[in-house]
């Protein structure tokens, strides 16, 4: 048959066995589930059975793009990596740019699946048809720039640095140095299955079905990009570190592992004072038009996220900007997630009532890269960590993944979306951030629960889709739904319309939810820690009476029971076929 | 400082020159400028819905301020403008899309009086073109009108821009129901 937008095909590499097979796809499946998140949660759902260790050969890990994946649609030059994770225990995707993404659509594959574990180390090379297992044994030990410098002849190189090698929980997988794999400790997994790298090569564009139409969608999509300040001035001009000063401003800035919310140090990690500090260059994403990575020109180091400035520098009470750029090129060259790093450290440096300083700082990021001394320990991640310190109360997490750079009791719409979020604690399952902070697509009241579970579930459905396609995020602070449904029916010549597209999302979050229920989480997993319901900072703690009232009501919008329960009408109205004895 | 941008949001609502989500203020303060935020409801400003930001260089509150800042920017840069009302007025919209002239001259005295003739500009939401077209138009005049879109309106004050905007949808309305009259009595 004539595929259009994917290529039908899927890459089943078995390490264990050293066997490697090309499987056709099923159109109806892809129809259901689009790509990327959506095809990884549906394979990895179906793959294992619950209660298998992460870190064993039994887990398997998805790379999956998606039907816009490597068109000329902006901001698609994405894909996803989807596995039970060894840090929460969930079901766990994560997508990034750079080029990886791309490559394997040209190569001719829609996503590689990858079980069992090579008794040596190995990395996979893919180009066109020429698909190998190799020999990594002089790879191991190396870092990610030294890895991919060594294999980036062949093409887009996605490797794991020495934290995944030495299984730190929330090790990430890089792609072309910077872009990462990040949450999650998809690195880890790969460590575990002794793979180094996947090397990715391609020479043939995927088709398009109506490229006429597409022009003219893409013309759509190009105009409100353009006009949307988030995208075209915000995020262009500086960055995700734009958001430093306005967050530290909106009193929502994790300062002092949440104990804060605001800093007096913010402007020291800001876009504005990065840019006056370095002359910065632009490293976008292959095909994206909103370029909010960069580089600083003299060193070539990577210019921190926002979400990095937040955690390893604020919430860390760090507020060194060379000292942040350092952390954040270690982090990225061991292969870890910056987020989990720096929550981790910000609890370790709580619970034995340290003051970090910058040397302290970078000399943690070493240990817990290499697990020497404490940093074996810290590598567990907050939620462990403090745990076995008797603290459980002092990790700032969700389902064991470390909050990210907004604290909830000034957003309460991400304070739900962080609760109930299938991959633990997470800032873009529903990116309340737009309609909160910035006022995309429409401002609402940041501090009200009226309307948010509804919005929570429905934003979850739409950036479940959008992980799909794989488009990024940050092209949603411009376009809707509708755009996007628009543009995947002129590449694909299948006709979504945006509610096919949302139900796409709704689909996919059930999936994962079953996938969670069936490992065990429970409701009392959809919640926050204590802090947030205990204390106040500059903004009043969360009153957990109103925040269950509206867990029941997110609840009650998806069609759940009272106990977070798919029922099987609701399975059944989107199509998820299969026994579920999990569900109401 | 809100309190006037609560005021006029007000009155541009209700009476009908725009409607809640539509359109934008801001006033120049020396190299700032206070401007409405991004998706906030003109009828509705409180101090939370008003931004600050740099006039001469961005700034991280670029992002939650209106979408047309850089149209605001781009005035405050090249007129002794202080203050701006971005309007959909309906009638200023209509006449735009209806006439292929690229100025409108009032009929009526008092916005003869206050603005001799109202350009038609054109460009996208946001874009650069538009900031310039705006910038360029307002350097000898109070008030353009942006085909299809709406209007733009200069003053020394939040108020003086309010009139400003007042007076175009009066002349458009008012040429509109006699060239609507006059072209009945031609047919007849």
């Amino acid at each position: 048959m004539d595929w259009y937008g994917w290529c039908g095909k899927l890459v089943d590499i078995d390490l264990s066995r050293r066997k490697i097979q090309v499987i056709p796809l099923e159109l109806d499946i892809m129809r259901l589930y689009l790509g990327g998140r959506g095809l990884g949660v549906y394979l990895v759902y179906n793959e294992l059975t619950s209660g298998i260790d992460p870190l064993s050969a039994d887990n398997v890990l998805v790379f999956a793009t998606g039907p816009l994946t490597g068109t000329p649609v902006p901001t698609t030059g994405r894909f996803a990596c989807v596995s039970k994770s060894p840090l929460t225990g969930t079901i766990l995707d994560s997508n990034c740019g750079g080029r990886f993404g791309p490559y394997l659509k040209f190569a001719g594959y829609d996503a590689i699946i990858v079980r069992g574990a090579s008794r040596t180390p190995v990395y996979i090379r893919i180009a066109d048809n020429v698909i190998s297992i190799e020999d990594a044994r002089s790879l191991w030990g190396k870092n990610v720039r030294d890895t991919t410098a060594a294999l980036k002849g062949y093409g887009s190189v996605l490797c794991i640095g020495t934290a995944g090698e030495r299984l730190v929980r929330f090790a990430s997988i890089m792609n072309d140095n910077t872009s990462a794999l990040g949450r999650g400790g998809l690195g880890a997994v790969m460590g575990s299955k002794n793979l180094k790298a996947i090397v990715v090569n391609g020479s043939n564009r995927p088709r398009v079905y109506e490229p006429n139409l597409l022009r003219y969608r893409n013309a759509d999509i190009t105009r409100l990009l353009v006009a949307s300040p988030v995208s075209s001035k915000g995020l262009r001009v500086y960055g995700t570190p734009v958001l430093m000063n306005l967050i530290n401003y909106m009193k929502v800035l994790p300062t002092a592992n949440f104990r804060r919310s605001t800093s007096p140090h913010a402007y020291e990690l800001s876009g504005e004072h990065i840019h006056e500090r370095f002359e910065v260059r632009l490293t976008p994403c292959y095909g994206c038009p909103i370029a909010c990575k960069r580089e600083i020109r003299s060193s070539g180091m990577e210019v921190p996220e926002y979400e990095t400035l937040a955690m390893l520098g604020t919430s860390c009470e760090v507020t060194n900007l060379n000292a942040i750029i350092e952390v954040n090129h270690l982090c990225n060259d061991y292969g870890m997630d910056t987020i989990s790093c720096g929550a981790t450290i910000a609890c370790y440096a709580e619970l034995n009532n340290l003051q970090l300083d910058p040397k302290t700082l970078i000399s943690l990021v070493h240990k817990i890269g290499t697990r020497r001394d404490v940093g074996d320990e810290l590598a567990e991640g907050a939620h462990r960590y403090a745990n076995k310190m008797g603290h459980p109360e002092l990790s700032m997490d969700v389902k064991g993944l470390e909050l990210p750079g907004y604290d909830p009791r000034g957003v309460l719409g991400m304070a739900l979306g962080y609760a109930t979020s299938n991959r633990g604690g997470c800032h873009t399952r529903a990116y309340m951030v737009g309609m909160e902070i910035f006022g995309k697509p429409k401002l609402i009241h940041r501090l009200s629960w009226v309307g948010k579970p509804n919005l929570v579930a429905l934003l979850q459905n739409i950036f479940a889709a959008v992980d799909s396609t794989v488009m990024c995020k940050f092209a949603l602070f411009s376009v809707s739904e509708e755009e996007i449904a628009n543009a995947l029916s002129a590449v694909t010549g299948i006709d979504f319309t945006s509610e096919d597209f949302i139900q796409v999302g709704e689909r996919i979050w059930n999936l994962e939810r079953l996938f969670n229920l069936r490992e065990g989480f429970t409701k009392l997993d959809d919640t926050l820690p204590e802090r947030f319901f205990q204390e106040d900072t500059d903004i009043r703690r969360i009153s957990k009476a109103e925040f269950m009232s509206a867990l029941l009501e997110y609840y009650r919008a998806r069609d759940w029971t009272k106990d977070g329960i798919p029922t099987h009408d609701k399975l059944q109205a989107l199509s998820i076929a299969g026994e579920y004895s999990h569900v109401a | 400082m809100w309190r006037e941008f609560n005021k006029f949001g007000k009155k541009l609502v209700q009476y009908g020159l725009t409607h809640s989500h539509f359109g934008n203020m801001s006033v120049r303060v020396g190299d700032k400028m206070f401007i409405t935020r991004s998706g906030s409801m003109l009828d509705e400003l409180d101090e939370n819905q008003v931004v600050e930001v740099h006039l001469h260089k961005p700034t991280s509150f670029d992002i939650i301020a209106s979408s047309e800042l850089i149209v605001h920017r781009e005035i405050y840069k090249n007129t002794s403008a202080l203050a701006i009302i971005h309007a959909h007025s309906p009638f200023a919209i209509i006449l735009s899309l209806l006439i292929d002239e690229k100025e409108i001259i009032p009929m009526d005295s008092e916005s003869i009086y206050f603005l001799h003739e109202i350009p038609i500009i054109t460009g996208k939401v946001g874009s650069t073109e538009l900031a310039h077209n705006a910038a360029d138009a307002l350097k000898d005049h109070k008030a353009v009108i942006i085909k299809g879109h709406g209007t733009i309106a200069i003053g020394k004050i939040l108020e003086e821009a309010y009139v400003h905007t007042c007076c175009v949808e009066h002349a458009c309305k008012v040429k509109y129901f006699v060239d609507l009259q006059n072209a009945l009595t031609r047919r007849l």
